[in-house]
């Protein structure tokens, strides 16, 4: 389905110093810099798995997601995405994937969406019965019919982007690379989103390649992840190895109304007790919570991704 | 060139052109009153005629003027095009990365939101055309049947010629930050090399003959030759011909640009 092999994508990028006779000089002397984007990076994803692509800002991810797509050229190493090389884009590829960049808009902006789907009908050479039906269930599911006969320009954030995603979807692409999907939604719409694109893979057994910084996508939608930092595949796994390894203990969450027990280190949070430890100190902890409030609702977890990141990213840079 | 198949593009094109009608439509007052702003051979019309005044300058006295510049403000209508603008934006700013991703060709998409920007010209320039031939009937002349033919070949290559050479200079911003300013050294030639602002006829011989060697000509002179009836219709098909000549080459050129330009696309803020 998807086979990266020791990908490496290096950039050069002009460099200047600042001031008069350093633009000068630049008119008849441009010094580059090679930045090293990605480097050596190798992973394969099978069909219909979730997959999420996370790392810091500047990390690679969507520069990796670009030479997925054929957007930028490989420095060096291969991409296969359904058995052809992107960057030279045979339509035969392009009918069967998509991008949807959280930040881009590729919907006609002064005509309604349902203009740009008509395109998109054309452009994919969707035949009518299945343009219908597609559009149908998108409409279903992304709850579009109150407003995408309005221009584009009158939508707010969160319908635009429902429309987005629905005019990269009329073709049933059966890989979806999606960037930052979610970016600058409010909480209603993220669940939508996310929902959907859960549900899309359900039902068209669709690969999802997601990259965002905003664990709750990561962990509504991905089964695997790949961290990525400073251009290097760091980790490549499941979220729980991934918690495990680079989790610090585990999170102990309690419910107890009516009771205060931040003398055994807990803070209050969401309405609820919560406190991190080594799982050798879990138990002590639990005991002393049940026997202050034999009622109180208690479960054990994972901790939070935002800080089992903290601790993955911080570690990959001192390993770095 | 890249993506794409020619049936599939042909299949896509009646929806296309419908959709390019409606952007069009939407934004009509800013196409009006660019339209109407490209009426620069009208101002020419009037320079010259004072220049000329009861003379004549290589054979080009007031009448000759008259048919010359109404020739020209139809086929600057009728080939005028922005894809320069759009392609270099898209570029820069990252906007071509959606429509890489689409299997038809972003070049193919642009010509035919180029072309459906035509009835739309017409539409606007019907009135003053008709306007100034009903004032003054010598403004243009009947070409006959065989030149009318003639002027739509010339005129539709003159359209392509000016559509390439845009597409070339928009693609040069994969390697430059900004290609408008080179496209303003080009044009400001253009004006002159052309006969948009003076006949060529009204050239020294040398410069003549170097003109007919160069594309310019052929991306307006040519068909407004054929409309005001300078060029006889059994002489025109030399002139078409190094249109279509140089069509050619600007495919080739274009073709060649874009497949090297996309391995540089940076696809940024995408």
């Amino acid at each position: 389905m998807i086979r990266v092999e020791h990908l490496s994508k290096v950039y050069e990028v002009p460099v200047r110093a600042p001031g008069l006779v350093a633009s000068l000089r630049a008119l008849w002397r441009r010094e580059v810099r090679a930045v090293r984007a990605v480097e050596d990076v190798s992973f394969t994803i099978e069909p219909g798995e979730r997959v999420g692509f996370l790392g810091p800002n500047g990390a690679g991810k969507t520069t990796t997601l670009k030479m997925l797509t054929g957007l930028l050229h490989p420095t060096s190493g291969t991409v296969e995405v359904l058995g052809h090389r992107p960057q030279s884009r045979p339509p035969e590829l392009l009918r069967r994937i998509t991008l949807v960049m959280g930040q881009k808009q590729a919907l006609l902006w002064d005509l309604p969406p349902t203009e740009t789907f008509e395109l998109n009908r054309a452009v994919y050479d969707i035949s009518k019965a299945d343009y219908d039906a597609t559009r149908a269930e998108l409409v279903q599911l992304l709850d579009l019919a109150g407003f995408m006969d309005q221009p584009t320009r009158n939508l707010s954030l969160g319908q635009r982007m429902r429309c987005e995603l629905a005019a990269a979807l009329l073709h049933r692409p059966q890989v979806l690379f999606l960037d930052e999907p979610t970016i600058g939604l409010d909480v209603e719409v993220q669940a939508i989103v996310r929902t959907f694109i859960s549900e899309y893979n359900r039902r068209h057994g669709a690969t999802v390649l997601l990259t965002s910084h905003d664990m709750g996508d990561v962990s509504a939608i991905a089964e695997r992840i790949l961290l990525i930092d400073q251009g290097v595949l760091r980790f490549d796994g499941s979220l729980t190895e991934l918690a495990r390894r680079f989790g610090h203990g585990r999170r102990l969450v309690v419910r107890a109304p009516g009771h205060d027990l931040s003398a055994l280190g807990m803070t209050l949070e969401d309405n609820a007790w919560q406190a991190t430890a080594e799982p050798a100190a879990i138990n002590p902890m639990l005991a002393a919570v049940l026997q202050r409030c034999p009622e109180a609702e208690v479960s054990v977890n994972d901790p939070p991704l935002e800080d089992v990141l903290r601790r993955a990213f911080g570690a990959s840079r001192v390993t770095a | 060139m890249t993506a794409g198949s020619p049936w599939a593009e042909l299949r896509a094109l009646p929806t296309l052109a419908r959709v390019s009608t409606s952007d069009h439509i939407a934004y009509r007052a800013e196409m009006t009153i660019w339209i109407l702003t490209s009426t620069l051979p009208l101002f020419m019309l009037a320079l010259w005629n004072a220049v000329v005044q009861d003379g004549q300058i290589a054979g080009f006295g007031q009448p000759e003027m008259a048919r010359y510049f109404t020739a020209t403000l139809v086929v600057r209508q009728l080939t005028g095009v922005w894809v320069m603008w759009e392609l270099s934006y898209n570029i820069r700013t990252g906007r071509l990365s959606s429509q890489l991703l689409r299997p038809l060709h972003p070049l193919f998409m642009h010509g035919v939101w180029m072309v459906t920007a035509l009835p739309f010209r017409v539409l606007i320039l019907s009135p003053i055309v008709l306007a100034l031939v009903a004032w003054r009937p010598d403004l243009l002349a009947w070409p006959g049947w065989d030149g009318l033919a003639l002027f739509v070949l010339s005129t539709s290559l003159a359209f392509c010629m000016s559509f390439l050479i845009q597409c070339w200079f928009g693609t040069l911003s994969f390697w430059l930050d900004k290609s408008d300013g080179l496209f303003g050294v080009w044009f400001s030639t253009w004006m002159v090399a052309s006969g948009y602002i003076a006949p060529l006829a009204l050239f020294p011989p040398w410069a003549r003959h170097l003109l007919d060697l160069l594309p310019f000509r052929g991306m307006l002179s040519v068909p407004v030759e054929i409309l005001g009836g300078f060029i006889r219709p059994a002489d025109a098909w030399p002139y078409i011909a190094v249109q279509a000549g140089w069509t050619l080459v600007m495919i080739a050129l274009v073709h060649v640009t874009w497949q090297r330009g996309v391995r540089r696309y940076g696809a940024y803020g995408a």
